[in-house]
């Protein structure tokens, strides 16, 4: 029996391999032509040069500023959601959810429209007067935060939905007959019991909004450069795979920090 | 919920806009006669989406876009139902270790996933870049294949298959004509999912296009670095009513928030 369980995972194992895991490993370590010496010279040379520090801080800060307002929004359209016994909750559920199932590029699009020297803030802020000449919005840090917000924000409701579909609304009910206040009560009871989800959530839209590419290259352009844009010029503009790889690797060790600590951090909390 | 939560309530109303006025933005640019992205916009016109039904660069990718998505979403539930088998009901060593292995795609950055194989498979192996993208968006759906239906395969009384089995039925003829019938909704799910998923792809697919073969999103993505006109608009409009059209089936078969809140990304 245990030979044949081995043959149905076997199959899959074999594509697993080859298309993932064998190459991730040879690429971020030995890529063609290229000696794992020369990746972690590229790497240690880009941890010091002043160009790519920044890029690298400029990742990390937006990805974090970007982090914290999805979990902001979305943890209150979550909390609504959750406790409303209105019809409309699946209706709007629903509207949050709808967005993941759209490319990138068509959610990204939508901003240079709205952001665009010709489009409606920029043309909004003329016609009101308060401005003689249309601002500068797009390829700026702001337009990659608002559209890095709206491509994560529905996965951080989704996340910490079922984070809060899980605490019992009896719970709130509870705690305020038991006397605490409507603040008392969500602070005390919901947040905590919550806390290890939204977590999960945070962690979610770090890791994809520190990895994002398409956001990124439209509403940053070449101006507002960020690892995954980095990344792409290496390997396919210059060609220079050991920057490629030293980027990649950079990309993946961040991605994998910040897993790492958040299952700590929500172990501790569902142990406390 | 009105007013109970006015805090709660501000954010959850910005949060939406955030999340959908953009969209609204690409609908109404769509429409219009004018051959920029102005808005307000100048007219009404159905020009733009005339334009994105016969600009070949866009039809051309969209069935190469819906072959990759079609055959790896079948080779991702071909190859991922077994495994999720094999966890939830085989005698395997180290389920969890297996799980985790299948589900690792999601926790690398995609972006990095494509120049790994674009660098070992395409460029050290030789594989054509239709043969890389199918390898590549297989493993990207594995997860799915394997979380997806593993779930539904948990709610499935092993007691069922083993009252088939005791009734004589062969392992075989007990899957295919109790197990499957009842994994059907997970299996919806995790297709459509894994179609979706493979659909929507820029990070792995942006570096594995060639000349021959290019997926829609990436084709888009070039388009509109090097254009500023409403066609993108249009054929954004197209996807979001064939995506709505795909929610809608959803809903009515297994239920919109299982298929899609089934799994957090």
């Amino acid at each position: 029996m245990r030979g044949r369980t081995a043959l149905l995972v076997l199959p899959g194992l074999a594509v697993l391999l080859v298309g993932f895991l064998i190459p991730s490993v040879a690429m971020l370590f030995a890529p063609p032509g290229v000696s794992p010496v020369e990746v972690f010279e590229r790497l240690g040379q880009m941890l010091t040069d002043p160009y790519d520090q920044a890029i690298v801080m400029r990742t990390l800060g937006l990805g974090l500023i970007v982090t914290v307002i999805c979990i902001g929004l979305g943890y209150p359209i979550a909390y609504l959601l959750s406790r409303s016994t209105s019809r409309w909750a699946g209706v709007l559920l629903a509207l949050a959810i709808f967005p993941l199932l759209l490319s990138s590029v068509v959610r990204t699009f939508g901003w240079l429209v709205v952001l665009g020297s010709q489009g409606a803030i920029p043309q909004l802020l003329l016609r009101l007067g308060l401005v003689d000449t249309a601002p500068q919005l797009l390829y700026t840090p702001l337009a990659i935060v608002l559209g890095l917000t709206q491509i994560f924000l529905p996965l951080a409701v989704v996340a910490s939905y079922s984070a809060l579909a899980q605490v019992d609304a009896g719970l709130d009910e509870a705690a305020r007959g038991l006397g605490a206040n409507r603040i008392r009560t969500f602070w005390s009871v919901v947040v905590p019991l919550s806390g290890p989800g939204v977590v999960v959530a945070a962690t979610l839209v770090f890791a994809g909004a520190v990895t994002a590419y398409t956001t990124p290259y439209l509403l940053g352009g070449s101006r507002q450069r960020m690892l995954s844009t980095q990344l792409y010029t290496y390997s396919s503009t210059t060609i220079d795979w050991a920057a490629a790889s030293a980027t990649a690797l950079i990309m993946t060790v961040l991605v994998f920090a910040v897993s790492g600590l958040s299952s700590l951090a929500a172990r501790r909390g569902a142990t406390s | 919920m009105r007013t109970r939560h006015p805090i709660a309530a501000s954010l959850a109303v910005l949060g939406y806009i955030v999340m959908l006025v953009p969209i609204l933005f690409v609908v109404v640019t769509a429409f219009t006669a004018g051959s920029t992205l102005r808005f307000p916009p100048e007219g009404f016109s159905l020009q733009w989406f005339e334009a994105a039904l016969t600009y070949t660069p866009f039809t051309s990718s969209l069935v190469s876009s819906l072959i990759l998505a079609v055959i790896s979403a079948a080779l991702a539930l071909a190859l991922g139902v077994p495994v999720a088998l094999a966890i939830h009901r085989g005698k395997l060593p180290g389920k969890a270790l297996v799980e985790g292995l299948f589900l690792s795609p999601l926790i690398v950055p995609e972006l990095v996933v494509g120049l790994a194989l674009y660098q070992q498979l395409m460029v050290g192996f030789g594989l054509d870049n239709f043969q890389t993208l199918l390898f590549g968006h297989t493993v990207l759906m594995f997860p799915y294949a394997v979380r997806v239906t593993g779930a539904s395969l948990a709610l499935i009384d092993p007691a069922v298959e083993d009252a088939a089995r005791g009734l004589g039925a062969s392992a075989g003829r007990t899957f295919f004509s109790i197990t499957l019938p009842l994994l059907r909704p997970g299996l919806f799910s995790a297709a459509l999912l894994s179609f979706i998923t493979s659909f929507n792809n820029v990070p792995l697919s942006l570096l594995l296009q060639s000349r021959d073969f290019r997926t829609l999103p990436v084709v888009m993505l070039d388009y509109v670095q090097q254009n500023y006109d409403p066609i993108v608009a249009a054929i954004s409009v197209l996807i979001l009513a064939a995506t709505v059209l795909v929610a809608v089936i959803a809903e009515r078969t297994v239920g919109f928030a299982k298929v899609f809140g089934g799994i957090n990304r």
